[in-house]
């Protein structure tokens, strides 16, 4: 797309400070997950050198318990200004920052901070808020329970009625695990992943194996966002936010799985088609890409509806070549992603992408300019952003 | 009368659909059509969205369909434990020809022998049971 239609919220706003906790395996964590939000928002305000006093917006999303109420009094925040929980669960990720970036524009708040904190000692989130109590009797009376298990009804009909290859989903997994090997924080280091290893691992639900499902872990993150003003002053390179879209694809919501016209990808091809469009950018031009895995196979419909490759192109794009730092096609998951640093509901791959227009990456993309991260796909809202570089704007 | 599922309502969705479940603890697969429109709603709702009618008839349909997608689970998962020794059981998508290629989902019973994507099924209602938390459930099976 050469056509420039630029939003008023494009470059408008920049991430300024990430923050990121240990990840450790789930229900591990040896602190609390407020304290766990604490450390994310505090490390993210060092990271920008600002004081942590000084945030006046709290976004999170999904079944987040960590609210600002219970945050400010130790991080001494001066006032709150904004505070805002995005829908629906995952797919919300990257459209905090359009949240973010209204309210700044709006004049409502200055430094807006978006988290997410999971230990699942205290949340219960797989066994109580995963679905945020919202799954339908006509699910769970025929024995579905578990996103894997409906996430798997969508890979089904990728894979045998649209023919995506079992190579795709394991080159995904591979690249993962590849970039995972010098991410100091990422629980799947020690692993070198190969097709034994990943076909031998137990059946979860067909056709799903272990290793094609995120990670569930404890930890927090945090992203500090400010008006693309503010940020030329602070200490890191801004990662300016050139589009945030969330929404649905047409039609869309709560569906189940009558999702139409069209079902075994991400659900975001509408919201893909806004991102170009806000950004001025198109697929061929992004460097690198935190592609939201909760699944692999949902992750492939996530760059299909992207239009970085159509879905008979998938078994030859999707190769470790292609998909992986310093020089494939399209770099995903430089931190291990989802499937093999760990999964806080996604909120880990905001700050990868930040990293790598920052150039800091442990996987960096020489001269990253344009960098993806995409919201949960198959949410019933999803969203994806597209980060750059100030030469981008 | 009062029904099963009444008893044991599972909460959090649309919940718009308690004539499906009527219908099928009756033996008979009902599906909410606009009064007015006459089109198809699925999963149930309480307007149409498409004429913004309130008014659905429940109709008789015939359970028969294509399978759209499935999944054969492995694992039992929490909510579900009550189908812990069927584990693996398979879950059936299908689309209804005869209600606007909506598509209902059914734990597959019998021969899984020629499960695929387009294959054609044939629905059946198990009455209310533990393993389906006591709502009566719809059950597909392949045409042989
Ligand atoms: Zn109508």
């Amino acid at each position: 797309m050469t056509e420039r239609n630029v939003s008023s919220m494009r470059g408008a706003t920049a991430i300024v400070g990430i923050g990121q906790t240990p990840y450790y395996k789930r229900g591990t964590a040896p602190e609390p997950e407020l304290k766990l939000a604490l450390r994310a928002i505090t490390q993210a305000a060092d990271d920008a050198g600002i004081d942590v006093r000084d945030i006046d917006g709290f976004i999170s999303y999904a079944s987040e318990r960590s609210d600002p109420a219970k945050l400010m009094p130790a991080l001494g925040t001066r006032e709150c200004r904004f505070a805002s929980l995005v829908w629906i669960h995952g797919g919300a990720l990257a459209g905090t920052l359009n949240v973010a970036a209204g309210a700044i524009l709006s004049g409502q708040a200055d430094i807006v901070a978006i988290y997410r904190s999971m230990a699942e000692g205290n949340s219960q989130r797989l066994r109580v808020a995963v679905a945020q109590n919202d799954t339908s009797s006509q699910y769970l009376v025929n024995g579905l329970d578990s996103p894997a298990q409906i996430l798997a009804l969508r890979a089904q009909r990728l894979m045998e009625h649209h023919g995506v290859p079992r190579s795709a989903l394991f080159a995904t997994v591979q690249a993962s695990y590849y970039h995972a090997r010098n991410n100091s924080r990422a629980l799947g280091r020690a692993t070198e992943m190969t097709r034994e290893i990943y076909d031998e691992a137990r059946m979860i639900s067909e056709p799903y194996r272990l290793f094609d499902c995120s990670r569930e872990n404890d930890g927090a993150a945090c992203v500090l966002v400010v008006s693309a003003e503010r940020a030329r002053d602070l200490r890191q390179t801004p990662a300016y936010v050139l589009s945030a879209p969330m929404g649905t694809m047409g039609g869309g919501g709560a569906l189940e799985e009558n999702w139409r016209p069209y079902y075994a990808t991400a659900g975001q091809k509408e919201l893909a088609d806004r991102l170009w469009r806000e950004s001025g950018y198109g697929p061929k031009d992004v460097d690198v890409a935190q592609i939201y895995m909760n699944m692999d196979a949902m992750g492939i419909g996530s760059m299909i509806d992207h239009g970085f490759f159509a879905m008979e192109e998938a078994g030859a794009f999707c190769t470790l070549d292609n998909l992986i730092a310093p020089s494939g096609r399209l770099p995903i998951n430089t931190s291990g992603g989802d499937l093999a640093e760990g999964f806080i509901h996604g909120m880990g791959l905001i700050p990868e992408a930040v990293r790598q227009i920052r150039g800091t990456s442990v996987n960096q993309v020489p001269g990253a300019r344009l960098s993806l991260v995409t919201g949960g796909p198959g949410d019933l809202m999803s969203s994806t952003a597209l980060l750059g570089s100030a030469d981008t704007l | 009368m009062s029904y099963s599922f009444e008893q044991h309502k599972i909460v959090g969705a649309i919940e718009a659909d308690d004539d499906y479940w009527r219908g099928l603890e009756d033996g008979v697969l009902r599906l909410p059509r606009c009064a007015s429109c006459r089109g198809w709603t699925w999963p149930a709702h309480f307007r149409c969205g498409q004429c913004g009618s309130w008014d659905f008839d429940w109709v008789a349909v015939e359970p028969r369909g294509r399978i759209f997608t499935y999944t054969r689970t492995h694992y039992a998962f929490d909510r579900v434990l009550e189908r812990r020794e069927d584990v693996p059981y398979v879950t059936v998508v299908a689309e209804l020809p005869d209600a606007g290629n909506l598509r209902l989902i059914g734990v597959l019973k019998g021969d899984e022998a020629d499960l695929a994507i387009g294959a054609p099924v044939r629905g059946t209602i198990d009455p209310p049971s533990a393993k389906s938390k006591f709502y009566p459930a719809l059950r597909w099976e392949l045409e042989r």
